[in-house]
């Protein structure tokens, strides 16, 4: 036993050096800490894995940098992104199939882990065993661990937070600053954007910006509101923050359920949501319409708008676009609260991966969602991470960046999301199974709506009524 | 032609010595040759075809490779009786009518252009062809950028023409969105209709021509009466191409719109996407039978409109 101890502690030893002489190759490779654990990161060395994401700002950062993890485990990884849309259909043809072309997988928490979470391996199974090295800080590092990577049965595990972008307020600080006193005299409140102002008043701010600032912005504000997933994104910010949901069944967010029974979308906090959307798009940018998160980040971007809400991993985007003139805020108040829609999402493990490919994927998984990855991905050049690590957040250097001039410039959005991201002030969307379908069912009457060709009441009312239908 | 017929007739009455051999022993030498790539095909079309079939009548199971249970013809009762599935059935007839029209129009203008330039035909040529190269989803995203108010070409010609209002989008707006997806298909396929015409355009004999402006029959008159007439044949076979084509009209609509707004470009294919996307695999799921039901319709509608045109082809006796 002891002679296997002492092997065992060579091979730590011979593994720690040969990851730390990895290290020194790759130059700002991210994994001292993770190499350090030593025992177990060369065990699949040799193994090929195919890892499908989104194209999203940590999957380019971590596609740019592999080597790293090459270094590290002898692994080969290939990375596919896309569009999350074709992301599903790929994963579900891959499940469905029996096979494992992706053996790790994006999980989005409601497009593909609740549909396809009996698709996904529980990582429980890893991370209780000793031969692989342990989970760095724990799984209570993570923030949001249940809402990215729980479904149904809190004992499975089936992701690892990987990105958690959160929809928040972004400004045009330099504009704010330069009409402020103006405003507050024609408004009547302090315009600042912060948890305090209420939508009503953002409705007032994006109107005074239309029709008194034309020469520096042509409109207030911008919303994702294309017949697309980000309109009901969008309209969930406000549905929630005048104290309405999708359906009255506790944890739907975090943990999630097959039956989420009856929709709620027909009270009276509903039906006042969605007039107010309306109203606000009958002042928001004319092509807002046309605008998905993309299309909202490049307007932003480019000075079509004052202000909007959208991801907070545009943040890195807006500094390149728009240095030092942006600032960000959790979005404004309801009648409830304030809600910041969470967007965040997981990476799991395809069920139908065979032996070594598990454990090369596991190993993937535990480094691309390690505290110094996503220092690495922050930094990126490729557009900055959205990190899912408590103790990332505490770091000297992360903290650091949180004020200009920042290296990490998502971090400037910091204190927005850390504040959109308390309990009282998170926004999740239900988890359930038919989600893709009621999602569909969300955007398809919103944009009825905002077209003029269906009022709020009756939307909401065929909303309610599509939802049951689909929920049996 | 009497004799080759007589001759024909005979021959294929007659079994030779070796013919008669030949059924003796089984499949052909020829049939032989070909069974490999006819179970190729059979494999890759006739068997997904029939498990279309099979899967419109049943509910499926994904999980662990696909399995289904018989469900009758509720898919079909679904279906069928589902209003967004006609509203979809609705806008693809209007893309139908709008696309494949402006295509005959421009491509055939487009092909008499280049017949009538003398110098550097084949570089206006290839010009005008370079389109049709292009992957729909590229034509799509290529739209999306002209089209952008903030940063499209295009959205800035029509917005100083006062054509639209400004910072407003052709694809935001319901009255708008769908000419300017058609037009974008119009743009890609044009040429393929410019270039079949153009080949149609050798047949017209030019001494016909040049009777026809001896007696002075006028540009407009020849067109009409000489040049349609005499290419009618391959404009339908263009039309028919494009007809079938136009049908199945997915990824520019995807990418440019997504189906709106209110609906306004929510085609058929989207509505099958739709339900396919929607799917999970964790239970047992009527969806993909559904999808299922609306892609035997769109197979039988593009047969029919296939038939309608080969019949009206052979009407005029143009098939022979």
């Amino acid at each position: 036993m002891n002679s296997t101890q002492n092997l065992l502690s060579r091979r730590m030893v011979l593994g720690g050096g040969l990851g730390l002489a990895a290290l020194g190759l790759a130059g700002c490779a991210p994994t001292s800490k993770t190499t350090a654990a030593g025992s177990g990161w060369k065990q699949f060395s040799g193994t090929t894995i195919n890892f499908i994401s989104e194209n999203t700002a940590p999957s380019a950062a971590i596609a740019a940098n592999t080597k790293p993890f090459e270094d590290l485990t002898g692994i080969k990884v290939n990375i596919t992104q896309m569009a999350l849309e074709n992301l599903v259909q790929k994963v579900k043809l891959d499940m469905s199939g029996g096979t494992s072309q992706y053996h790790v997988v994006y999980a989005d928490p409601y497009q593909v882990l609740a549909p396809l979470s009996q698709g996904l391996t529980d990582l429980n199974q890893f991370v209780n065993d000793k031969k692989y090295p342990p989970v760095e800080k724990g799984l209570s590092d993570f923030i949001a661990l249940d809402a990215a990577g729980r479904f149904e049965d809190k004992s499975k595990l089936y992701a690892l937070p990987y990105d958690c972008p959160t929809m928040i307020w972004m400004y045009r600080k330099d504009l704010f600053d330069k009409y402020q006193s103006k405003m507050q005299q024609d408004l009547g409140f302090d315009p600042t954007p912060s948890g305090k102002i209420t939508w009503e008043q953002y409705y007032q701010i994006a109107d005074w910006f239309n029709k008194n600032a034309k020469s520096d912005v042509p409109y207030g504000t911008g919303q994702q509101a294309k017949q697309h997933d980000s309109l009901q994104c969008d309209f969930s910010n406000v549905l929630w923050a005048y104290g309405a949901d999708y359906f009255d069944v506790p944890d739907i967010g975090t943990i999630g359920t097959q039956k989420p029974g009856k929709a709620t979308l027909t009270t009276p906090e509903a039906l006042e949501a969605a007039k107010f959307y309306d109203k606000l798009l009958k002042i928001a940018h004319p092509s807002s319409n046309t605008w998905d998160w993309d299309g909202l980040g490049n307007a932003f971007a480019a000075g079509q708008v004052a202000m909007c809400p959208n991801w907070h991993e545009y943040a890195a985007s807006n500094e390149a676009s728009l240095p030092g003139k942006v600032g960000y805020s959790i979005l404004p108040t309801g009648p409830k609260r304030s809600a910041n829609n969470w967007g965040g999402t997981g990476i799991g493990i395809n069920a139908n991966a065979k032996g070594n490919e598990q454990g090369a994927a596991w190993l993937f998984v535990n480094w691309a969602t390690s505290p110094n990855t996503q220092v690495m991905t922050l930094k990126s050049a490729k557009g900055g991470g959205t990190p899912t690590r408590t103790s990332v957040y505490d770091m000297p250097e992360v903290k650091k960046a949180e004020v200009r001039p920042s290296d990490m410039p998502n971090m400037l959005t910091a204190a927005a999301v850390l504040e959109a991201w308390k309990p009282e002030n998170i926004g999740l969307r239900p988890k359930v199974a038919t989600w893709n379908q009621l999602d569909t069912i969300v955007y398809t009457n919103l944009s009825k709506m905002i077209a003029g060709t269906q009022d709020p009441t009756t939307t909401m009312q065929t909303m309610a009524s599509q939802f049951d239908k689909v929920n049996g | 032609m009497p004799e080759k017929l007589v001759v024909g007739t005979l021959g294929s009455r007659v079994p030779t010595t070796g013919q008669a051999r030949r059924k003796r022993r089984g499949p052909s030498f020829e049939l032989r040759m070909m069974l490999p790539a006819l179970l190729v095909l059979a494999l890759i079309t006739v068997v997904p075809f029939l498990m279309l079939i099979a899967m419109s009548f049943a509910k499926v199971r994904l999980l662990g490779g696909v399995s289904l249970s018989v469900n009758g013809l509720e898919n079909w009762a679904n279906v069928l009786t589902d209003a967004a599935t006609w509203h979809s059935w609705g806008v693809t007839l209007e893309f139908f009518v709008l696309a494949v029209g402006m295509e005959m129009i421009v491509g055939t203008v487009l092909a008499l252009i280049l017949n009538s330039l003398r110098r550097g035909q084949s570089v206006a040529f290839s010009l005008v062809l370079l389109p049709m190269f292009l992957a729909p989803i590229t034509v799509g995203l290529l739209g999306n950028f002209l089209l952008d108010p903030t940063i499209g070409l295009y959205a800035w010609v029509m917005q100083s023409l006062h054509l639209v209002g400004p910072g407003q989008s052709v694809l935001g707006s319901q009255s708008t969105a769908m000419l300017a997806v058609a037009t974008l298909d119009m743009w890609e396929w044009a040429p393929l209709v410019a270039l079949i015409v153009l080949a149609g355009l050798t047949s017209v004999s030019p001494s016909v021509l040049e009777a026809a402006s001896v007696d002075g029959a006028g540009y407009l008159r020849t067109l009409f009466s000489i040049v349609i007439p005499t290419i009618l044949p391959v404009l339908l076979v263009a039309l028919l191409v494009r007809s079938m084509d136009a049908v199945r009209y997915y990824d520019i609509v995807h990418i440019t719109t997504g189906g709106g707004p209110a609906n306004s470009t929510w085609v058929i294919s989207l509505q099958l996407n739709e339900k396919i996307q929607a799917t999970s695999i964790d239970g047992v799921t009527t969806l993909i039978g559904q999808s299922a039901v609306i892609g035997i319709t769109m197979l039988a509608f593009t047969v029919i409109i296939a038939n309608l045109f080969v019949r009206v082809l052979d009407r005029r006796g143009l098939t022979r």
